[in-house]
């Protein structure tokens, strides 16, 4: 079903984690911004040896607007057998970030695997960790601008176009009756004046 | 909102102080399969540093997941690694499920066939981790042995849920359609061909003082490394750290089969091999339990209209059902709000999945955790002080796949 633009938010709730129904999957724990550095750096002194995951999503609807979101397992490099490991502990931390200045501090020195995806959540959300020895993107290419998983970003259209193309190109675009807009519009109107 | 992004790095050749530079080892490398670029430093042969580049093959899946209905993201998250097609696909599944609260519910029978998949494709998965890391080394003709053997498991997907390389055969709520007539005899025929397959293999490498030499002792990662740098799969377990989240976790019913956690101490590229290589005999293991288990008749979807469409015998039959079928093509099914973690082993390691559900029909937020991402991450600290020649083994060892890792 091709579409243009990104469909509305369906169910309409704001803040999902907090309306989870009992799951037992992990331990799960909520930081403000502020404490999470000491949080984390506690938990790492705890033998939390793993930082299985760091993600973010984004809830444009709600404040802070983004949760950023960090899976910990503690699991011991000594654990030589099955029975030895058992069911090592998860741990999710969810860290809220305000939209207007999206930073938190990085976590590279505790764990060296935050690497890259701190450079994904910064490449796809826009989320600066502060401190992080090489933030670059890392998926998209170094020239592109916008973070695609906002909830803003559109799926398709053509504010998506990564190129001004042709205005023959944009039919289909025109018959769905969506205006061009951004870096497009300019190009189009460049390209009538020089035709 | 401006860009961000730092200036690129470029892979031209530069020299720096001292004797070391800068080179670019791919995009168009055969053993990077044309979707890594390595930025070396080096210092005549030896490796100084490495940075991977990756990204080459991002197609935003998790962004068209979450403009999908629940059902259809289930076909995109099956292409992210696809050399195992039904890890993701289950892992989603059950991250659903899950979310859905209907996880007790699901028929045995299905679960049973999850697993049946779930170690087919381990073992195809390393069929071609094998060929192919075998003809980075130059050795040719162990391609041909293990493509043979997994042609016979693609065969089997095929019969199973239609297509050769990505059946979506699994479903929230269970599986699609029984297994079909034949089926089981096709698989009596492939658990019976394994042993002698395996045994090839293993006379082709295992001995060959060749394969040993370009192996042992190369690409070494040890566990407290292993573990900083999250890594997980046979590249843990080749370290001797023995986790599996089958055994950690269980999932399928998994606690109730016999197998073995294959580990090795020495974390070098021979030891990754021999893990693998016994991981696809446990698999093997398995699947002759779970043949047993494939005996006993029984439902394999959940009976569940909110979830899964009715039986297409009860639509002429049935306005309810035809009701119940029409909303769940037209529109999908409702996922009640909150978020779950849920993993599974892949072939390569953890792979999860945090899904978001913000009550509607589309996943909210699918994050995927991927094992190549992490696995190959760790390049950093394996290549450091090794030769440019062995980098090839590192890439092979660890056995990314960039559908995964660059999604």
């Amino acid at each position: 079903m091709p579409s243009t633009q990104t469909p509305p938010i369906a169910g309409g709730a704001i803040d999902p984690p907090s309306l989870r129904p009992p799951i037992a999957d992990a331990r799960i724990e909520r930081v403000d911004a502020a404490r999470l550095r000491a949080r984390l750096e506690e938990l790492h002194a705890q033998g939390w040896t793993m930082l299985l995951d760091l993600g973010a999503a984004d809830y444009p609807l709600r404040a802070p607007r983004f949760d950023v979101v960090y899976h910990l397992l503690k699991l011991s490099p000594a654990a030589r057998t099955v029975a030895e490991v058992g069911t090592p502990e998860r741990l999710r931390l969810l860290c809220g970030v305000e939209a207007g200045d999206a930073r938190l501090p990085t976590t590279t020195d505790l764990w060296p695997s935050a690497n890259w995806a701190e450079r994904e959540v910064f490449d796809l959300f826009g989320i600066v960790f502060d401190g992080h020895p090489d933030l670059r993107r890392i998926q998209m290419p170094h020239t592109w601008e916008g973070h695609p998983l906002r909830k803003d970003y559109p799926l398709r259209g053509p504010a998506r176009e990564r190129s001004p193309r042709p205005a023959f190109a944009l039919k289909s675009n025109v018959q769905a009756g969506v205006p061009p807009s951004g870096d497009t519009l300019a190009a189009l109107q460049e390209q009538r004046k020089k035709s | 909102m401006s860009s961000l992004s730092t200036q690129p790095l470029t892979p031209e050749i530069v020299s720096r102080e001292g004797n070391s530079m800068v080179l670019s080892m791919g995009p168009q490398h055969p053993s990077t399969h044309g979707v890594l670029q390595l930025v070396l430093e080096i210092e005549g042969e030896n490796v100084v540093n490495v940075d991977p580049e990756i990204g080459y093959l991002h197609t935003g899946i998790e962004k068209t997941a979450e403009n999908l209905f629940w059902s259809q993201a289930q076909t995109v998250i099956e292409r992210m690694d696809y050399l195992a097609p039904e890890s993701n696909s289950l892992c989603y599944v059950l991250a659903a499920e899950k979310l859905l609260g209907i996880t007790d519910r699901i028929p045995s029978r299905a679960q049973v066939i999850r697993v049946l998949f779930a170690e087919l494709t381990r073992i195809a998965s390393h069929c071609v981790w094998l060929g192919t890391h075998c003809i980075d080394l130059g050795a040719l003709s162990v391609f041909f042995y293990a493509f043979d053997l997994r042609e016979n498991i693609l065969d089997l997907q095929e019969e199973a849920g239609g297509a050769r390389m990505h059946p979506n055969y699994l479903r929230i709520g269970g599986c699609n359609g029984d297994l079909p007539e034949g089926f089981l005899a096709k698989l009596d025929a492939l658990i019976e061909k394994f042993p002698g397959r395996m045994a090839d293999l293993r006379g082709l490498l295992q001995a060959n003082p060749i394969f040993q030499d370009r192996t042992i002792g190369i690409a070494n990662l040890s566990a407290s490394d292993a573990v900083a740098w999250n890594v997980t799969g046979p590249s843990l377990r080749a370290t001797g750290v023995a986790y599996d989240v089958r055994r950690a976790f269980p999932y399928c019913g998994y606690e109730s089969y016999e197998f073995d956690v294959p580990t090795r101490t020495d974390g070098d590229a021979y030891a990754r091999f021999l893990v693998r290589l016994e991981e696809m005999e446990q698999a093997h293991r398995i699947l002759q339990q779970v043949r047993k288990r494939l005996d006993a008749p029984g439902p394999v979807m959940i009976d569940d209209p909110k979830v899964a469409a009715p039986p297409k015998e009860t639509i002429a039959l049935s306005m309810e059902a035809l009701i119940h079928h029409f909303k769940i093509v037209s529109e999908g099914f409702r996922v009640p709000p909150g978020d779950v973690y849920q993993s599974v082993e892949s072939p390569r390691g953890e792979l999860g999945f945090y899904l978001v559900s913000d009550g509607g029909n589309r996943p909210y937020r699918v994050r995927t955790r991927p094992p190549s991402l992490y696995n190959l991450q760790a390049i950093k600290a394996i290549a450091r002080g090794n030769l440019i020649a062995d980098l090839v083994v590192t890439i092979g060892s660890l056995d990314p796949v960039f559908g995964e890792v660059d999604r």
